[in-house]
């Protein structure tokens, strides 16, 4: 921990320094796929708003640090999720957000994936159909607390891991013969 | 809404005489060889004005000689009647329509997509929600809800963590086939030659199209030459759900298909079901719905606002729409627990009664209202900018609505007063008074003075539902519980027997509904939403058809962007306002 002597200088661990940096600046993706969606815009807007807790949307995956899947995922859009996931640079952190992107939810059904942990490693679930906004605060504070205590170190491991599954499943960018 | 006349059905008879006039309870259908199908419609289009294409779509009898019959719902704007033209896919095909109604050609797409039927002379007929590639027909009835599982996809969670035997927690290991995204970009280039310089995705995963749309713009510099919209990237098969859960389970979905205006979508429904199961409704009731649903609209209309401007570079009016919401969702979460999904409506009437201190909350909303809406107008209605960006962009013409099936604030942004409140009122909208705005040009300003107008019309109506509710007394039924399909409320299902037992009897083995056939529709933010349920009896209904009014809005969508440019595009969406819950269902 950081501890503050009298001539005001701060000691503290590099790993500490870079933890404390990441996790008070999470920076998500702007994607919406459904109902969820709306909710997190009303966790962004005025009322509850994430500004406060340096979580700004941003329109590039390449600038992002966290992937807040809002919605329910079909299997037709889930490659182009892991591949936007794919952009983001490391370190970066997943949350599903309601019932449908972490398991499925109500909709059993031929076209939805159920769950998006089947292509993408999560961080934090939050239930709900949709959560509160207050729901989605409560896993963005519960995501920052397992930074805190775990670090990151898991991630590159878990990255190789899923860009090896990424190349044995075929699904990296190829030239398409139509 | 009353249906064919007699004296136009015979005419019809005349003219051609094979085609068979058959009244049921609720609908008239024509059926019809499909050999004689398109010169029928184009009969009932130039002659008769049949003019608006409301939907078509297609329902399976696997123990019949031809299997599909095809289903066309028409509208006539003139005498106010619909009719159903009913005709059997002979060896799986159809003629396509596209020539009389080109909003045909998505419906048609879509029939092909979930049924298999083939379209003679669709222009290309292709994919409507699924992948090029994909191998199977949803809605066919031998085809099970939960799809074929085929590949095993694991949770990475678990793997991550060390994968046990037998798994950590309770999941099924093999999964429905995820496209690859070879399959997904043989899809893309099946839907657009390109012939100009470039084509620009612009979607699926883009905050601009208001959901997951996936357009397609083949460009010359900046100008578009043509495009194509893609859509299933929410489709969820709800209409394969609702075949397989009892009438009053499949309410909570249609929460989730336009989720913005979730009890305008639930009031559709059970007005629907209502009709099919006749169930008469607490006038208490009634209005309840009628004043939620018009909050609804408000609410709706405000996100329209708030996104329609931010996307245009506007971002404070997001940030005061947003404001109103949240208290809009505070009314609704007090009274149905839930702020967005809120599954407040039952078949039969309400779930809960109003909360304690709705009325007075709602009458301050009302008082603050007005002044919040001239906020929007001051920042909006005479700015410079916003009137360059949307004045004479995307203007649509009458003829458009009739051929493009357009509903709603889009149609009536085009001077067609096309209203469901009005033309078939239900809940309490038959009751109270209130204006229909319509627009002159039908660009997407036109549009944005009609929805602004809107919002004022349903604080009237609203107004007018809670005068009627401060006079109501308090114990007045808020459900019909009399009725044997209904549910009683869950208060009195703790302290009576009998109320115990048929709630045990419905939830157990679901309301048995009378054989036979129903549409119904409802006026939503977002144009018409109908529900076409083919009931044979039972618990289930056989077939159940959504009536999207944002699929058919957004259907006119490649037309309008023809030789406009890439910021109009955003503009344009805007003002069409479509959802994709709803659109892909």
């Amino acid at each position: 921990m950081a501890t503050l002597n009298s001539n005001g200088f701060v000691l503290t661990t590099v790993d500490e320094l870079l933890s404390w940096g990441r996790r008070n600046a999470l920076w998500p993706l702007t994607i919406g796929l459904a109902c969820c969606a709306i909710e997190m815009m009303h966790a962004a807007a005025s009322r509850f708003d994430l500004d406060r807790l340096g979580v700004i949307f941003r329109a590039s995956p390449r600038q992002a640090d966290l992937l807040i899947v809002a919605g329910t995922v079909v299997n037709k859009v889930a490659p182009m999720l892991k591949l936007l996931w794919e952009q983001m640079p490391d370190p970066k952190w997943c949350i599903t957000m309601g019932g449908c992107a972490s398991a499925g939810g109500p909709f059993p059904t031929y076209s939805t994936l159920q769950g998006i942990d089947r292509i993408i490693p999560v961080d934090v679930y939050i239930p709900g159909c949709p959560p509160h906004p207050q729901g989605l605060l409560y896993g963005i504070l519960q995501l920052q607390k397992k930074i805190k205590e775990k670090g990151v170190n898991k991630y590159d491991k878990a990255f190789e891991e899923f860009r090896k599954d990424m190349e044995r499943q075929g699904l990296l960018p190829r030239e398409v013969v139509v | 809404m009353p249906w064919m006349n007699q004296v136009t059905a015979d005419r019809v008879k005349r003219e051609f005489k094979e085609v068979e006039v058959e009244r049921t309870k609720h609908t008239t259908n024509l059926h019809v060889r499909q050999e004689k199908l398109v010169d029928l419609m184009l009969h009932l289009k130039e002659k008769e004005g049949y003019k608006l294409f409301v939907d078509h779509t297609c329902i399976d009898f696997p123990e019949k000689k031809e299997r599909f019959q095809g289903i066309y719902l028409l509208y006539n704007p003139d005498a106010n009647e619909r009719v159903l033209v009913k005709t059997w896919a002979v060896g799986g095909e159809l003629p396509s329509l596209e020539k009389v109604w080109p909003c045909a050609r998505w419906a048609e797409r879509e029939a092909y997509d979930m049924f298999g039927v083939v379209y003679r002379g669709h222009e290309n007929l292709r994919r409507m929600f699924m992948w090029e590639g994909y191998s199977h027909f949803p809605l066919r009835k031998d085809f099970p809800l939960e799809g074929i599982p085929e590949v095993e996809l694991p949770s990475l969670t678990e793997l991550y963590a060390g994968r046990t035997d037998p798994p950590s927690h309770d999941y099924e290991l093999v999964h429905t086939r995820v496209p690859t995204l070879e399959d997904l970009e043989r899809t893309e280039k099946s839907r657009l030659q390109k012939k100009a310089q470039l084509v620009l995705n612009w979607g699926p995963l883009h905050p601009g199209t208001h959901g997951t749309i996936w357009f397609l713009f083949d460009l010359d510099g900046e100008r578009v030459v043509q495009s194509d919209v893609i859509l299933g990237q929410l489709h969820r098969g709800m209409e394969k759900i609702a075949e397989n859960v009892y009438y009053f389970q499949f309410l909570p979905y249609t929460d989730r298909m336009d989720y913005i205006s979730a009890i305008c979508n639930e009031l559709s429904y059970v007005t629907a079901v209502e009709k099919l199961l006749e169930v008469e409704v607490p006038e208490k009731a009634r209005y309840v719905r009628t004043m939620f649903a018009e909050l609804q609209r408000i609410n709706s209309h405000l996100l329209w606002l708030g996104t329609g401007a931010l996307d245009l570079g506007a971002l404070t009016v997001f940030l005061y729409a947003f404001r109103e919401r949240e208290k809009i969702m505070d009314i609704i979460e007090g009274n149905a627990g839930f702020r967005l999904t809120s599954a407040f409506l039952r078949i039969g009437g309400l779930h809960y009664d109003l909360a304690e201190g709705t009325l007075d909350v709602v009458r301050a909303f009302l008082k603050d209202f007005p002044n919040r809406l001239k906020e929007y107008h001051n920042l909006l209605t005479r700015n410079r900018i916003w009137l360059r960006r949307t004045k004479e962009v995307g203007v649509i013409t009458r003829e458009d609505v009739y051929d493009y099936g357009l509903t709603g604030p889009v149609a009536r942004g085009s001077g067609v007063p096309y209203d469901i409140r009005k033309l078939e009122p239900y809940a309490a909208y038959g009751e109270v008074d209130f204006d229909v705005p319509v627009g002159e040009v039908g660009d997407v300003y036109d549009r944005y003075l009609v929805r602004m107008e809107e919002m004022v019309q349903s604080l009237r109506i609203v107004e007018q539902c809670l005068s009627k509710l401060e006079k109501l007394p308090k114990s007045a039924p808020f459900v019909n519980k009399e009725h044997p399909a209904v549910m009683a409320p869950k208060e009195e299902v703790f302290m009576a027997l009998e109320d115990m037992v048929k709630n045990f009897r419905i939830v157990v083995h679901g309301e048995s509904a009378p054989p036979g056939e129903v549409y119904a529709s409802g006026e939503n933010p977002r144009g018409e939403l109908g529900f076409y349920i083919y009931s044979v009896g039972g618990s289930k209904p056989y077939r159940l058809r959504i009536r999207s009014g944002a699929l058919y809005n957004l259907s006119i969508f490649p037309k309008l962007i023809k030789d406009g440019t890439i910021a109009d595009a955003i503009a344009l969406l805007g003002s069409l306002d479509p959802v994709v819950g709803e659109t892909d269902r």
